[in-house]
Formats: structure tokens, C-alpha cells, sequence
């Protein structure tokens, strides 16, 4: 698909909220641990209680794992194929997650943009998630990078 | 390991972090991908992997992530994480040693802040993964 038919009047908009059930300690845990984390702050429900946030709390990264209902709005989508690939992120960080929280994710496009180099065109989308949680609070701004080659008419994969 | 760890007056801007190696062992990257509900194949078989035409089982850019932060939060355990910024540029291959490292490139001694560029290298020296990070540390009790 070339670079100049995506639609860019979805940057900016809103195309997804999605709201998690009650996170788990469990999940916190499980995630930390497959990171091969020690820290009893991330791992260990009593220990953590004497720590820095007087409970525990999920490892920063849980929140790549809050990719939100809907990945990327259909306009975008349908121009993605199996080469895409995650490109980055940038994440800034807010308050803890704790087990019980409730998390809500809003998604928008924020940049759509092309470059080219020595193996030809490549388009990049750049999409964030804000999570906050049911206080009010940030919890963090996950912005993900994806690349994109771009293809001769009619060689979009399925 | 917290005691011992460098403390925000003993950090220098040129200080480097690390190394840490880590065995990013197939099943270790199955284990996480399936903890992640990324089940695509590529994260979780080499066989998949190869037959959508990759060298084998590669590391998820989330999983890369995670333990650049974790090599990050484990040198530096007083700190919080503040920001992390990656730009994921070759693929982190399912049984191969990644190494992690990085460096200390400014302070803000007012905002008890620290800036570290860090990557993840192959034992090649291919930087696998590039970023940068913001850490704060804690005032220090009185």
C-alpha cells in the first residue's frame, strides 16, 4: 500500500477505551517472575509491605501488556501485513500499579510518517495507550512504533 | 544487594551500568510470551519461527523491554523509573546470550535525576536494542 493512500484523519482521534478487570496480584506476579525478577517489591505480597510503596506492585513494564480492545483502528489495519514490526517504545511512567486497580486504556494515533533507505520505503505508525487508573492518576503513556515496508499495489500480504 | 548498590551522590555522568548476560533460553521467551498472551509462533517454536522465514524463535521488542528494565531497576534498586525509550533494531534470537549495558550521560542533582543511554547486544556486539531512560531517586532521609 502506498504511503500517500492511509488515511490520516485518524490522528488524534480517540479509537479505543477499553477498561480491565480488577488487576490480579497474581498477574503482577506471574509477569514479574517471567522476567526473571527476584524483587520481593514485585514478587512478594508480605515482603513488599515494608517496601518503598508499602505493598506490592507491578514490575514498570506490566503495561506493555495493556495493549487495549482494539490494537489499531481498521483504517490503519487493513494496511498492515505479516512484515510489519514493533519499531520501539516510549513509555513514561506514573503511578504504581496495585492489585485491585482498575485500569482504563485510551488509544489514539499520534504520528504517521515515512522514510526511505537503502531497502527502499517503510511507513511508521505511532500509537498510544494512556492508562489511568480508577483514582483519577496516571499510570503511564505507552507509545508503541510500528514499521511498516511499503508494497506495490496488490502485493498486500493476507 | 539494595546496600550496595550505587548510590545518587556516587553516580558521575561516563559511569557505566553492568554488564548483565542473560540466557534468553527458548523456553524462558516461551514462558514469557505465553505470560504475555503473545502466543504468535515465532515468540514459542523455532519451527514456527523458521517457517515464516526467520533465522528461529525470536525475543518479543515487550520482552526486551522488560529486561532492559529490569537490568536497569536492578543496578540502580533505590531508583524509580521514570521514562524508557527503545528503538528495537535487530532481532533478539531464542537461545542466545543477550548482553545488557549502559551508561550514565547526565544528572540533575536538583531533581535527583539520572539519564542512561543502554542496550542489548548479541555476542557479536550487534546492538540488538538502543534506548534511554529517565531514573529518580528517593530525597535522601534526614
Amino acid at each position: 500500500m502506498p504511503f500517500e493512500d492511509i488515511d490520516r484523519s485518524v490522528i488524534g482521534e480517540e479509537y479505543d477505551r477499553f477498561t480491565y478487570a480488577p488487576a490480579l496480584a497474581s498477574e503482577l506476579i506471574e509477569y514479574a517472575r517471567s522476567l526473571g525478577i527476584d524483587d520481593p517489591l514485585y514478587r512478594d505480597e508480605q515482603a513488599a509491605k515494608s517496601g518503598p510503596y508499602g505493598g506490592l506492585v507491578a514490575f514498570p513494564t506490566f503495561v506493555v501488556k495493556l495493549r487495549g480492545g482494539t490494537w489499531l483502528p481498521p483504517a490503519v489495519m487493513k494496511h498492515m501485513t505479516r512484515d510489519g514490526f514493533d519499531a520501539g517504545k516510549d513509555i513514561e511512567f506514573g503511578a504504581p500499579i496495585r492489585p485491585g486497580d482498575v485500569l482504563t486504556a485510551t488509544s489514539r494515533i499520534t504520528e504517521i510518517y515515512e522514510k526511505t533507505g537503502r531497502s527502499g520505503s517503510m511507513w511508521f505508525v505511532v500509537f498510544r495507550h494512556e492508562i489511568r487508573n480508577d483514582r483519577g492518576e496516571l499510570v503511564a503513556n505507552v507509545d508503541s512504533r510500528l514499521m511498516q515496508r511499503s508494497r506495490a499495489p496488490g502485493k498486500e500480504a493476507s | 544487594m539494595r546496600g550496595s548498590a550505587p548510590t545518587f551522590d556516587g553516580l558521575e555522568p561516563g559511569d557505566e551500568l553492568g554488564p548483565l548476560t542473560i540466557d534468553l533460553g527458548g523456553a524462558f521467551v516461551r514462558d514469557h510470551a505465553v505470560a504475555m498472551n503473545m502466543n504468535a509462533g515465532r515468540f514459542t517454536s523455532d519451527a514456527e519461527a523458521k517457517a515464516e522465514g526467520l533465522p528461529g524463535q525470536i525475543t518479543p521488542g515487550n520482552m526486551s523491554l522488560g529486561l532492559l528494565a529490569r537490568a536497569l531497576l536492578g543496578w540502580l534498586p533505590q531508583a524509580r523509573l521514570e521514562r524508557i525509550g527503545t528503538t528495537f533494531r535487530g532481532l533478539a534470537l531464542a537461545g542466545v546470550p543477550a548482553r545488557i549495558q549502559a551508561m550514565v550521560t547526565e544528572k540533575s542533582d536538583a531533581a535527583r535525576r539520572i539519564e542512561c543511554d543502554f542496550w542489548m547486544e548479541n555476542e557479536a556486539g550487534d546492538r540488538l536494542v538502543i534506548g534511554t531512560a529517565t531514573l529518580r531517586f528517593p530525597e535522601p532521609s534526614s
